[in-house]
Formats: structure tokens, sequence, C-alpha cells
């Protein structure tokens, strides 16, 4: 029977195992490995891109070590090493010391999103160890590459360019927009960008309407655009706000505005799921464009081979934009490893730098006409993205890049 | 002040964990280091905040706007302005005083109780973050990155890690102090007696504007201080870590843990609650999304159960009873 004298005293013990566990000398990890920290945001509010991540990358990598393992250096075995940050930066740079000093690995890698990318930057410059984000929008660290969509000639430069797009060479009538975005840290950076690259095609900017990323209903902010009527509202909107403004669209049965953005709040298939189909049917096809990374429906054997080799082989169920990223991220790995050909940190870091995965090359999943490459400040130099239309079976046409393009937009209605 | 203040401050025993723990960034590596620096942080805010929450039983759920304006304020007049973040932190740290007065005045002039005071001071928080992530001078959501730290100690630099760990203790050492010394102050008897009964306070001539806006003053002083140099030490100043209602709930859990009232409870929570917290999700993170939280939980739930008026209080009546029962023997 436990008492409370047994129960303080298991908890004391545990406690203490848990304190004293940096004086336990740690087994030394075999040669034939390379070790690699993966820090994902497994929960807390950024959970949803790493859940859906995670799977794709571990099956990657396990295919890498199954099918002989880094080559460079005579097969050796990739081994992760995960942490959970719980979507807070400050935990994330924890992590990052944690696995570098405590589980010494040899690269780091995760979900990484920008807050936690500028929180982390002074650590990683500190300890001097390369980082891959899968989803930061810059990097502040020469340490750190990504694969993230850079602020302007990522997000901002694909959604203007497809605005000037259906203006010019298709005929939409589109003189003024009012930016709707996600009030964070990105879709603010985002909008900044956007206002320079809209206002500079000839665009009337009109009224904003922010989305409050804490709020339970978007009526307000629609009922702002409603009033603007632009004729097109544009921004980056997450999949959460994204749920809530097409709820409140609906709602007002508000059809007098072209809806263009990105990525989750406009792309995700969970948009119908949440919506309810016969929302979702109203609201996503009809006036409604979205900005995505990845479209099963693109002109790509490449993606469509990687789509369904995660269905079919790994058994994923959520095939999403985070799976094909973060299997990607595990290609980039690969191929930045194998450039090392040791574990040498700075060998690792310049393995980034002759990373290039090239347009038709199997391992290349992103829709990136010039392929993945990364440029001078550590970003793709290729921050292009899909613009797509949902048809009423919840599939997607992709309208731009026209290289991967299979149908024309839908006629404003 | 009470007579044993003195003598406790001269006793050999604090000086010789003060001296103990200046030591450890020569002993621990990087990684429990950067916990125990955190955890320090921790106690420094919730001895400060106990100075209002639990002296004078104030639950002010404000104080993440005190840790902001020491954080982004000093930060932003560094980056924006070029304004050296000694002088920053002042600033900061007398705007800090400014709403702390303000806060106070609030609640003396519309007579709020208990939770009327807490509604009200959480409502402060909320806003404070919203204005300070629409605010582009304070670094808007995305926050403010603060130059590499060179160690120029004129320039707010600490050197790294080591540097900041010995700060912090300093800084954890004084709110300690500072709690003890009120305690030990005719400041200390009158907030308790406002603690206990407002009105019977006043009815004996305890002045509760002066005296809960001096504690509140005091507090929020502290608590900006703290701000600064913790942003000073991320480097990345975070809107939504530093200003977010939820460092708020951190703190005040960490001082009930530990005891609430007491010099020493706040700091010993925040010794036994933050660390725990860090390495269960390092430990435990990747192996199971959310376990450490809910090991977390069971911990303070079991913590509280055992020992409902705090740890320290707990600990410290155990040993008054065994030195009293010892006595007796003898």
């Amino acid at each position: 029977m436990i008492n409370r004298r047994t129960f303080t005293t298991g908890v004391s013990a545990a406690a203490l195992g848990t304190v004293a566990s940096p004086f336990v000398r740690r087994a030394g990890a075999a040669d034939a490995t390379i070790k690699v920290g993966v820090i994902n945001s497994m929960s807390g509010s950024y959970a949803a891109y790493a859940q859906e991540g995670d799977p794709a990358f571990r099956y990657i990598i396990d295919k890498v070590n199954k099918e002989g393992g880094v080559k460079s250096m005579g097969g050796a075995k990739i081994e992760l090493i995960f942490a959970d940050d719980t979507s807070q930066p400050a935990r994330c740079a924890t992590e990052v010391r944690r696995l570098v000093t405590e589980e010494k690995v040899d690269m780091l890698t995760g979900t990484i999103l920008s807050s936690q990318m500028l929180a982390i930057s002074p650590v990683l410059d500190e300890l001097q160890t390369p980082c891959l984000s899968v989803w930061a929008g810059g990097s502040r660290s020469n340490w750190l590459y990504t694969l993230g969509y850079d602020y302007d000639r990522g997000y901002a430069k694909t959604m203007a360019d497809f605005a000037i797009w259906l203006r010019d060479k298709n005929g939409f009538s589109i003189k003024t927009w009012s930016p709707c975005y996600s009030n964070y840290e990105a879709g603010q950076q985002v909008n900044k960008h956007l206002l320079k690259r809209m206002g500079a095609a000839g665009f009337k900017t009109l009224e904003e309407a922010p989305l409050d990323t804490k709020a339970q209903d978007q009526t307000a902010a629609m009922i702002r655009l409603r009033s603007a009527k632009p004729d097109l509202a544009l921004g980056l909107v997450t999949p959460r706000d994204g749920l809530l403004l097409h709820q409140a669209r609906y709602n007002l049965n508000y059809h007098g505005s072209i809806f263009a953005g990105g990525t989750g709040g406009y792309s995700d298939l969970s948009l119908w799921r949440d919506l309810s189909p016969d929302i979702a049917k109203a609201v996503l096809t009809r006036n409604l464009f979205a900005m995505t990374g990845f479209s099963p429906s693109a002109k790509m054997p490449s993606m469509q081979a990687i789509v369904t080799e995660l269905r079919d082989q790994a058994k994923l169920q959520r095939i999403g934009q985070a799976a094909i990223q973060s299997a990607q991220a595990a290609r980039v790995l690969q191929r930045a490893i194998e450039a090392a050909g040791s574990r040498d940190k700075k060998a690792l870091l310049d393995g980034f730098k002759k990373v290039d995965i090239k347009f038709g090359d199997p391992d290349l999943y992103v829709a990136k006409p010039h392929g993945v490459k990364f440029a001078d400040d550590r970003l793709l130099e290729d921050g292009s993205a899909f613009f797509v239309q949902w048809m009423e079976d919840k599939t997607q046409q992709v309208l731009t890049p026209e290289q991967f393009a299979n149908a024309k937009p839908r006629p404003r209605s | 002040m009470r007579p044993d203040f003195w003598p406790a401050l001269r006793s050999p025993i604090p000086w010789a964990l003060l001296a103990l723990a200046a030591t450890m960034p020569f002993l621990l590596p990087n990684y429990y280091l950067h916990i125990l620096t955190i955890t320090l942080v921790y106690a420094a805010l919730a001895s400060a905040w106990n100075i209002v929450g639990g002296i004078a039983g104030q639950i002010s759920l404000a104080h993440s706007l005190f840790v902001g304006a020491g954080a982004m304020l000093a930060s932003a007049l560094l980056v924006k302005l070029g304004i050296n973040m000694w002088l920053g932190m002042v600033i900061a740290a007398a705007a800090s005083a400014a709403m702390g007065a303000a806060v106070s005045f609030i609640d003396y002039r519309f007579r709020l109780g208990h939770l009327s005071f807490a509604l009200i001071t959480m409502a402060f928080a909320e806003m404070a973050e919203i204005y300070v992530t629409n605010t582009e001078f304070l670094g808007g959501a995305s926050g403010l990155f603060l130059p590499k730290d060179k160690g120029d100690l004129l320039a707010f630099q600490f050197g790294g890690i080591s540097g900041v760990y010995w700060i912090m203790l300093g800084m954890a050492a004084l709110c300690v102090v500072v709690n003890f010394a009120i305690l030990s102050s005719p400041l200390g008897y009158n907030l308790r007696s406002i603690r206990d009964n407002e009105n019977a306070a006043q009815a004996i001539g305890v002045g509760l504007l002066r005296n809960k806006t001096l504690a509140m003053t005091i507090s929020a002083v502290l608590t900006s201080i703290v701000g600064t140099i913790y942003a000073r030490y991320l480097a990345f100043v975070d809107p939504y870590l530093l200003v977010s209602p939820v460092l708020t709930i951190e703190i005040v859990l960490f001082a009930t843990v530990g005891g609430l009232g007491t010099a020493l409870g706040p700091a010993v929570g925040a010794i036994l609650l933050a660390p725990l917290g860090e390495i269960l999700r390092g430990h435990l993170g990747g192996f199971l999304p959310g376990l450490h939280y809910f090991v977390y939980g069971l911990v303070v739930v079991g913590v509280i159960l055992l020992m409902p008026a705090g740890v320290w209080p707990s600990i410290r009546a155990r040993f008054t009873r065994k030195n009293a029962q010892e006595a007796k023997a003898s």
C-alpha cells in the first residue's frame, strides 16, 4: 500500500533522478552514425505542421538508412533524436542547447517557424551547429538554412504576381485590393512587402482587414471587407483564421470580392472537413484562389510519385503541404550530409551550399521550377509556389506556375 | 525593521549558499546552466510578484505588463533609437513604476475586491499584449532582435550565459532580500493587515493607497529590471513570451506552490518547478507529445495536496516542530 511517505519518497526519487541526469555518463554513440536533432512543435499552436510532417520525415530518413545510409561516409546511418518545443520560441532555443551539448548531435532540423528561427539564431551562432528549418521565412544565423518561403520573394511576390496575372493575362477587373491577413508575425511581415508590391503594380489599396488570431469569429473582419468592397482581398492566412473567415463569408453571403492568399487558410484540405462540405463548396469554389507549396494534381511526376509512396508504402493518413515539405527536408538533409562526407560541423554547413536538386530529379517534391538550391541568404533561390482553385469534388486545379498548370482560372461570379 | 532582520542577513548560511550557487558556471554543462539561469529569472519574478500578491494579498495578473515593459521598451530604445540599454532599463523601470502606481490608484479609487482586481489586472495584461504586437516601434508581432552579446558591460552585455547567470543570481537574491526586508518592516505589517482585512486596516489608520502603491511600485520596478536582463539573455525579444499573460500565470503558480507571503517561498517554488518543467520536456517531449505536461501537472497537484500551505512553510513548520520536540525531550 502506498502511504504518504512512500509517495513522497517516490516523487523525490523521480525528481532527483531527473535532476541528476547531467552527471550520469552517457554511452558514446557509434562512429557509424550521424546524429541529427529534430525539434518539432509536436504540441502547442503550431502542432498541425509537425504532426503532419513528422511521419513523412521519419519515413524518408528510414528509407535512406535502409538503402545503405550515407554513401560518402561508408554507409553511416542517420540517427534521429526528437524534441518538442511546444511551439514556443524560447523553448526551441533551450532544446537546441540540450541537443547540441547533451545529446551531442551533429546537426539540427525541425519545423522551426520564423519566430523559433529568431530565438535559436543566437544559440546556433554560439554553439556553431548547422540547422535546417522546414518552415522559417528567413535566416538570422550563418548556421541556419531554411526551406521556408521568404516573406518577400516567396509569399509576397507569388501573391502579387498572381494578382497581376489575373488582371493582365486573364482579363479580371482588379483595380482595388484590401490586405486581409492573420495578424501575427509572418502575416504582418508578408503584408508589409505586399503593400509595396501591389502599390508598384498599380493596385489601389483600400481598408485593411487584419484577422485577430485569438478571435473566435471573423465576422467583424468580413464586415470591414464588405463595406470596403475591394476587387481583391489578399494576404497570408493561417488555417484557423481561414476557417473562421470562410465561415463568416458564408454567413454574410458575401461574394463581392475575390479572395486569394495562402497558405493553409486557403489551401488546406482540412477546410472541407472543418467547414462542412456544403459551406466549403459555397465559399471555396467561388471567387477564391489559394497559394500552396503542394498540390496533388500538379503536372509534376516526382510530386505525384511521393504522394503515392507516402500513401501506399508509408501508409500515411494525412498527406498535405506539411508532409511534402518535411519529406523534401529529409532529402535536403541527406544531400547535405552526402556532400559533407563527414561529421565535421563546418563541412556539414558547407554541405547545404552544395545541395542542388534540379527540376526533374525524383527527389524534388516541392513545386520549384528552378529546383531546390540555396541562395546566399540561406533561403531557396526559387521561392515560387502554386496558385490553385478548388473544385466541388475537393480536388484542386493548378493555375500557376504555368509549367505545372492544368486549368484556367474560373471567372468571377 | 524587525530585530531579526540584520542578524539573519549577517548569518553565514545564506552567504555560503550564494557562494556555492556562484560556482555553478564552473560545474554545470551549458544546458543545465541555461536551465538554472531561467530558474533564477523565475525565482526573481516570483519573489517580486510576492510583494503584491503574497504579502499584500492583491492577486495581480498584470505583471507580464512590467516584464514586457522591461524587455520590449528597453530593447526598442536600443534597437530603434540607439539608447544604451542601462539607460533603457532605468526608463523602462520608471515606466513600470508609473503603470504600477496607476493600477494601484484604480484599485484604491474603485475599492476593487480581490476578484475584480485580478480580472482588471488580467485585462491590462491582455491589452498590453495586443498593444505591443501591433506597435511597430516595440517590434510588433515579430519582436526585436538584439545585437550580439560581446561582453561589453557598458553596453549591457554580460559575455554570454555565465555572465547572465551571475547577474540573475544577484537579482534573485536581491528580490528575496527585499521581500525579507518588507516583511520585517512597518510596510510589511501594513501590507499584511491590508491582506487580512482591508476595512479593519483602514480603521486603525493604515493608509491603503500609500501602502498598496508602494508595494506595487517596488514589485513593478524589480519585475521590469528582471525583464530587461532576461531580454538581453534571450537576444530575441519575443512579445508572445515576454508580454504574455501566461507568463504571469507561471509566476503565480511558482509563488503559490513555494509559499505565498513568505520571503523564500516563491523562490523555492521556482527552484523546484522551473527546472522540473524544462527537464521533463527535454527528456519526454520527443518521446510522446504532451506527456511532460501530464507528468508536470501530476507533480504540481501532488505537491499542492501534500503541502497546501506551500513547500517552504511546510518545511519550516516541520523543522520548527522537530526543534520544539527535541527541546521538550531534553
